[in-house]
């Protein structure tokens, strides 16, 4: 708890934001304790219901543990014209996880998201900071190698 | 002194694998310069050296091609690629020529001469230029920038801001991106310049997460560009002072909606507001707020520094100057191709995009995003333009083209389109709440072969509901593509009931 207490202590802005209060705590441990909500209302004065509105609208927020690695696996329009979908179903047989899922071992988070902006190289994905993009399904899980 | 050789560090000529020809050229000795990318991507990795004449490059470079590279052979001049040569560059005019990051490089090449230009002016004298300029709005809605920067300017309040538009959320487009990546600080002075002319003294960046590498080097240059006195208090010791911040976005789409994108700065739901009231009478904190598109403020320095008459010049009679297009989908030469207004959709996909690779027939465009109209072969003759494609029925929107091929299922794509609209509706509204999962729904049936005889007609029934009664143009817009593919791909969606 004395984390989060100390992550809130810089978050209390006038007027309070509670979005980025969030993503600081995000930043900080991985992920959103939905136990912590009523904490976190009450550092920024606000209520539970607002931030637990602010936290269950944006995609990016998470409330269970993420795997260590972070796949981003776009699913954008010129991805979609160059048969991500294909690349996408390969990609989730040898990791045996479905989006939004994490894989059992805790290794990976499989997440889509619309656009990366490489759509030039498209199909791609973003692994932690990493963009890969023109693989196929023969070639994308081999993007994952090398991660521990 | 030793050969530089430049190597970009853009995203996608990193996905291209950038990092491992740039680390193979400095094992063997090499000074390697990280610019930002010309846009020519399927270029990636591009080397370029500096000869007498001008740059060289060596395009699809690999880590083996090192040797080659440094003993000078094999290089083209880089103005003779003709992906490059046929385009009129401004916006984009130091793209991969100069290090990201280097306020030396930026000025050596003409870098903040506008901002410079406005310090000395008038704030009223601004605005004229820009309305001259004839610029309007990049993100999508193109709006004049002029006269919104007159509105705010107009609006007494005690605090005022400029808020940037980072949140490029349309699949399919990545212009915002290489300039936030690639030179951020024609971002920092296009910025500066608006809070000069409509009094503004605190400004944001609003950047979508998926874009870690722009984040990065924008707050970077925000660091260097206060340090040598072009941001902060007292910019080149006058008296106009103005603070940027980056903030980042939380993976929401509707957030590139700018009361929506306002209300996630606040820290709030990313919701849209009803307008009026306009962002830029009543914006961020209820205060006047000018909310830009990148490329629009990108757009500002040249304006300033050339004229709004120069700018003008260019494009056709309702748009003026120039259009970063997105090269994307099913294209051999995917990139950014920035161009005078009025050049044909069918130029910009065969003459720069070099049309569909070996063994891919066209069967449809999209421009403008996951919101824009699908057009097939027999309107690639409309001239890109905001109001040549409304007349044809389209969007240019932020300027992506996304081409699809013969094998693509057209009821599928419009599912995938409503199924978009579905996760990333902000929910304000019943019409595209509810109205993009029921069509998402009548979709996925009829792709299924499980469609019913009066299917279309609620589609097109629940499609005119969403147009006229959505708040915002998520909503307002999402029929577009599933209505074009069903208008020019009508067979696709009469599918008998099958086994999928």
């Amino acid at each position: 708890m004395a984390p989060l207490q100390a992550i809130l202590e810089k978050c209390r802005t006038r007027p309070p934001n509670i979005l980025a209060t969030l993503q600081a705590v995000q930043a900080a441990t991985g992920y959103v304790d939905p136990s912590h909500v009523p904490l976190i209302a009450q550092a920024l004065g606000v209520t539970d219901s607002d931030v637990h509105g602010v936290l269950s609208f944006y995609h990016d927020l998470r409330t269970e543990p993420p795997g260590r690695h972070h796949i981003r696996y776009c699913l954008g329009d010129s991805c979609i014209a160059m048969k991500a979908e294909a690349s996408l179903e390969a990609l989730q047989k040898s990791l045996k996880c479905g989006v939004g899922e994490t894989t059992k071992d805790g290794k990976f988070t499989l997440d889509k998201v619309y656009c990366l902006g490489n759509c030039a190289l498209s199909p791609s994905m973003m692994v932690d900071g990493d963009v890969y993009g023109k693989f196929t399904p023969k070639t994308v899980t081999g993007l994952l190698k090398g991660r521990k | 002194m030793a050969r530089r050789y430049y190597v970009s560090n853009d995203v996608s000529a990193l996905a291209a694998g950038a990092d491992r020809v740039a680390a193979a050229l400095a094992k063997k000795g090499a000074t390697v310069v990280r610019t930002s990318s010309r846009g020519a991507f399927f270029l990636e990795p591009l080397v370029e050296m500096e000869a007498s004449a001008g740059r060289v490059a060596w395009s699809n470079a690999t880590e083996k091609d090192a040797t080659q590279i440094l003993s000078g052979k094999g290089a083209t001049p880089v103005e003779k690629i003709p992906f490059l040569a046929k385009q009129t560059r401004f916006t984009f005019a130091r793209a991969g020529i100069i290090d990201p990051l280097s306020i030396e490089d930026f000025k050596s090449r003409g870098g903040f001469k506008g901002l410079q230009k406005a310090l000395g002016m008038d704030p009223q004298k601004i605005i004229d230029e820009m309305k001259a300029s004839g610029l309007r709005g990049r993100g999508g809605a193109a709006f004049p920038a002029g006269v919104k920067w007159q509105t705010t300017k107009d609006a007494p309040a005690d605090q005022k801001y400029v808020v940037a538009n980072a949140d490029e959320g349309d699949p399919g487009t990545y212009s915002d991106r290489m300039i936030m990546e690639g030179e951020p600080y024609r971002l920092i002075e296009g910025m500066a310049i608006c809070a000069r002319a409509v009094g503004a003294t605190k400004g944001y960046i609003y950047a979508r997460s998926e874009y870690p590498h722009a984040i990065r080097k924008l707050r970077a240059a925000i660091a260097r560009a206060t340090e040598a006195g072009w941001l902060g208090h007292k910019i080149q010791g006058g008296a106009f002072d103005f603070e940027l911040e980056v903030f980042v976005g939380a993976g929401a789409y509707i957030c590139g909606e700018e009361t929506a994108l306002l209300e996630s700065l606040e820290g709030k739901r990313g919701m849209v507001r009803p307008k009026p009231p306009f962002p830029a009478i009543e914006g961020l904190h209820k205060k006047p707020t000018v909310v830009n598109n990148v490329i629009t403020f990108a757009s500002a320095p040249d304006i300033l520094d050339r004229g709004g008459a120069w700018h003008a010049s260019m494009g056709t009679e309702k748009s003026k100057g120039t259009m970063p297009l997105q090269l994307a989908g099913c294209v051999k030469q995917g990139g950014l191709v920035e161009i005078p207004f009025g050049v044909t959709l069918e130029a910009a996909i065969y003459d720069f995009g070099g049309g569909l690779p070996k063994g891919s027939k066209f069967k449809a465009v999209q421009v403008g995003g996951p919101l824009g109209s699908i057009f097939p072969e027999k309107l690639l003759k409309t001239p890109i333009c905001f109001d040549e494609f409304a007349k044809a029925g389209g969007i240019l929107g932020h300027g992506g083209i996304v081409v699809f091929d013969h094998e693509t299922d057209m009821v599928e794509l419009a599912r995938h389109f409503m199924e978009f609209t579905a996760e990333e509706s902000c929910g304000k509204c019943t019409p595209c709440r509810v109205g993009s999962t029921r069509a998402r729904e009548i979709l996925e049936q009829i792709r299924d072969g499980r469609g019913r005889p009066e299917d279309l007609e609620t589609l097109k029934d629940l499609s005119d509901t969403m147009k006229m009664t959505s708040l915002c143009a998520l909503g307002g817009l999402a029929p577009f593509p599933v209505l074009t593919a069903l208008q020019y791909f009508p067979k696709e969606f009469e599918r008998k009931p099958k086994s999928r």
